[in-house]
């Protein structure tokens, strides 16, 4: 049987200014029918060059094949002339970000009928019943006033579904899914894995899926195919590939993956009769809505939340996009003004004596933000943003202020080298590691990690976890990490606190928190984390937001 | 519909601006030197009659029931008399309203006829021939100043090739239309160069998206990728820039109708104050400040109206 698509001895290279790069080497891979595939690496590693190669869309003039071919059902496509004839019509392609890929001024169901006119000529009341079908089948409630919506009226979840829903409009044969996932909550990415199954079970779809999480592989793939540095390092069937890793590099991502059963969580230190660091009395905060001539209610993002943290706690607080984790973490650090409740530091209200408060705060508490490069000085290099909080904090003296440097980048796991070198040079791990060492500059007593892994790829996310853990159990600092990932906070946190909807609904210890939930809304939550082990399959169904889905 | 409740309730936003506006064009004309009365009665008036004009017309009274007594005569639609025409303001700035609307309208069509497919054939064939011609054409077209730019287009079409008018405004329609051509030419020249480089930059910046990366990967030709997708989404910024252009232009007609002698609101103007016909600088400038208030509102209908996610 001839695989339905099949890459033989792929390059590409990158060619400006006499100066040549490989960044796709000798790939070869293939597709069967009705099969999924998926493809892993970190970024930077090629997977999406490599599907891009393959519909002709190469993001750059400078960038050239240079060998191989890639047939489809045995006829040559890689350099045919005709290939936008098989681009969306045989092999569609589905987006990270929904958002930035959706047309946001044009209906959605005129997006669809876009593709139904064009590669099967549809048109008028044929094309609309064809096209309210289709929204239908990935899972509109309302297939008839989603055809006339446009994207921005839907939630991240929502608009993944219409993009598949215009790439079907094509009715191809192969799908190419690029992280359809990864800006998606986990029980969002459950829905959405769940419905490119179901499609491929209906239509006999063939589907690449990229990705970075070898747990959503496991869970959907057949094949898997792990690319790193431009090559393919290893492929095979899904359950013998990751019981039997043969490549070193497949092995560290599966020993990279945060798996939820973990044994080394450090244990919930006794607080005694200490007094919490931080104490939030039924705190609410609302932003305000409507404008001039239309005063809205506005919108409640926490409501009546209490939490006490302690000294040396690990606290991960978890939940969904729009759960209010990061506005928790706002109000604490004294960003974001409570409307009612209050909070304390240290046993000082916020709101009372109200600079003096916040100075002390700010001394003791400093934040890592969720993207590194922005969150650093682009003008500025490492050395020179580590030495202005020492400057500023006033606790180092003038002559020691580059030997406090060295130390803070011993500390984070960076060369000394790296105080001369700008963000721009660096990597995203790096990045982050250097936003550590800022935070630690302060010589805090409370770090507030704000999604400080979810934009590094997983072996990246495993060793600032790693770092994490090293700094809290050698410095006693009292970490308050939060996290849309439930499995790293698991590995990490003693304590967890799951919000939703603005509200705590579950607070204790990791273990009895994951182990024996007491709420659905947990237990889905952690149902739908895709496991690395293929036999344990994710449970999609079990959703607590598909309302909230439909509403917002 | 509730996206365009915003009509219904920004024109009582424009009540404080349209305050400002009548305080300011009062103040202006009061700022100016000169007894109005003796302007009136000219040099060689008597003291009693200049005392009798100064009492008919409440020069006497505080400037503060001065400017009462304007706005009460403005929302009765009073703005007094021209001391060169010598009838009603209002009346007469009726007359002159339609060249200066037609004007600007003449022109902001031709510019958009001109930059459109300058910044489309632009920005598809970036960093070519074409690409470099239209951003010097576009270079130049900012840089020459509308009275040489008039000028040169007169001598050029009228003068030596003789197809259009030199001046003047015409009478019908059609005959009209083509007066109009020629000054319309001259404020479309420099308008569609800022808007061409609004939209090329929107463009390019279009063919590059996600969005249009995504229409591709559909197997949408290029040219429906650019039309269907690129075009609408760089029209949006263009929207506003235009606006605030043609709030320029209302300024600039005055150079432009003097060049080609059109009988609009500019020149009216002008005359009105070499001629110190003070009430008629007032009345165009009042029109002038509310005609910039209502395109900028109308800019806000357009950009509700071509983008589904603005909310005003």
């Amino acid at each position: 049987m001839t695989p339905l698509l099949s890459i033989t001895e792929l390059s590409v290279a990158f060619r400006q200014n006499g100066i040549e790069r490989l960044l796709l080497d000798r790939i070869s891979l293939q597709l069967g029918k009705g099969e999924i595939l998926g493809l892993v690496g970190e970024s930077g590693s090629g997977k999406s060059l490599l599907c891009r190669t393959v519909i002709g869309l190469l993001p750059s003039r400078n960038l050239q094949v240079c060998g191989g071919s890639v047939r489809l059902e045995g006829s040559e496509i890689l350099r045919d002339a005709a290939i936008d004839k098989i681009r969306g019509r045989r092999i569609g392609m589905i987006f990270q970000n929904p958002s930035s890929h959706l047309d946001p001024v044009m209906r959605i169901g005129r997006q669809i009928c876009e593709g139904l006119a064009l590669h099967r000529g549809l048109r008028g009341r044929a094309a609309r019943c064809e096209a309210i079908t289709l929204l239908d089948q990935v899972g509109f409630p309302d297939p008839a006033a989603a055809f006339a919506s446009y994207a921005h009226e839907f939630s991240g979840g929502m608009r993944q579904r219409a993009m598949i829903a215009i790439a079907l409009a094509c009715d191809p044969e192969i799908l190419i899914a690029d992280e359809p996932t990864t800006a998606l909550d986990v029980t969002i990415q459950a829905q959405i894995l769940r419905l490119l199954m179901d499609l491929r079970a209906a239509r006999g779809l063939s589907i690449i899926l990229i990705t970075h999480d070898l747990g959503v592989v496991a869970q959907t793939c057949d094949r898997i195919a792990v690319m790193r540095h431009g090559r393919l390092v290893e492929q095979g069937e899904k359950r013998a590939l990751l019981a039997a890793p043969g490549h070193p590099y497949t092995r560290e991502l599966i020993a990279s993956h945060p798996a939820l059963t973990s044994g080394d969580v450090p244990p919930l230190p006794s607080h005694g009769h200490a007094r919490p660091i931080f104490e939030v009395n039924d705190l609410e905060v609302a932003y305000p809505g409507g404008g001039f001539l239309r005063r809205g209610t506005g919108f409640r993002a926490l409501r009546g939340v209490s939490l006490q943290i302690w000294p040396g706690e690990t606290v991960g607080i978890v939940g969904e996009s729009g759960s209010g984790k990061s506005t928790l973490a706002r109000t604490l650090m004294g960003l974001i003004p409570a409307s009612a409740g209050s909070v304390a530091h240290d046993g000082e209200v916020l709101t009372l004596r109200h600079m003096a408060a916040l100075r002390r705060l700010r001394a003791e508490v400093a934040m890592v933000f969720q993207d590194p490069f922005n969150s650093l000085n682009p003008r500025k290099t490492i050395g020179e943003t580590l030495a202005e909080v020492l400057r500023s904090r006033g606790l180092t003296e003038p002559k020691r202020v580059s030997a406090r440097i060295d130390e803070l980048l011993d500390m984070v796991g960076l060369e000394r080298s790296f105080a001369s070198r700008r963000p721009r040079s660096l990597s995203g791990g790096q990045c982050q590691r250097a936003g550590i060492a800022r935070a630690l500059a302060v010589e805090p007593r409370v770090i507030i990690a704000d999604e400080c892994v979810a934009a590094l790829d997983v072996t990246i996310q495993s060793q600032i976890v790693a770092l994490f853990r090293k700094l809290a159990a050698q410095h006693g600092l009292t970490l308050i990490f939060i996290a849309h990932d439930l499995a790293i906070v698991r590995n990490l946190c003693a304590r967890t606190v799951v919000m939703h909807r603005g509200e705590i609904v579950e607070d204790g210890p990791s273990a009895a928190v994951f182990d024996h939930p007491a709420r659905d809304y947990t237990a889905a939550l952690i149902a739908a984390i895709p496991d690395i082990d293929p036999d344990r399959p994710m449970n999609g169904g079990l959703s607590p937001t598909s309302q909230r889905e439909l509403t917002t | 519909m509730h996206r365009y409740r915003f009509v219904l309730f920004r024109p009582l936003q424009f009540l404080p601006v349209l305050f400002g506006i009548s305080v300011i064009t009062f103040v202006l004309v009061r700022l100016i030197p000169g007894d109005p009365a003796r302007i009136l009665l000219g040099t060689r008036a008597t003291p009693a009659a200049i005392a009798n004009i100064r009492a008919q017309y409440g020069l006497d009274d505080p400037i503060w029931v001065q400017y009462l007594y304007f706005i009460k005569n403005l929302l009765a639609g009073e703005m007094g008399r021209s001391t060169l025409y010598k009838i009603d303001v209002l009346r007469l700035i009726g007359t002159r309203i339609e060249p200066t609307l037609a004007l600007v309208g003449m022109g902001v069509l031709l510019a958009l006829i001109i930059a459109l497919p300058c910044a489309a054939l632009s920005a598809r064939r970036q960093g070519r021939i074409a690409d470099h011609a239209v951003r010097l054409a576009s270079t130049a077209g900012i840089g020459f100043p509308s009275f040489w730019l008039g000028a040169m287009l007169i001598l050029l079409f009228s003068v030596r090739l003789g197809w259009l008018p030199v001046s003047g405004y015409g009478q019908g329609f059609a005959d009209k239309l083509v007066h109009l051509v020629l000054p319309g030419l001259t404020i479309a020249l420099s308008l569609s160069a800022v808007l061409t480089r609004s939209l090329r930059a929107g463009m390019i910046a279009g063919l590059q998206s996600d969005i249009a990366t995504a229409a591709r990967a559909r197997g949408l030709p290029e040219s429906a990728v650019f039309w269907h997708h690129v075009v609408p989404n760089a029209l949006l910024p263009t929207v506003n820039l235009l606006a605030v252009n043609i709030g320029w232009l209302i300024g600039g007609t005055v150079v432009v109708e003097s060049v080609f002698a059109l009988p609009g609101l500019g020149q009216l103007m002008v005359r009105g104050i070499f001629t110190r016909d003070y009430m008629v600088v007032q009345g165009v400038a009042l029109t002038f400040a509310c005609a910039t208030v209502l395109i900028n509102f109308l800019a806000d209908i357009v950009t509700v109206a071509l983008d589904p996610r603005v909310e005003l």
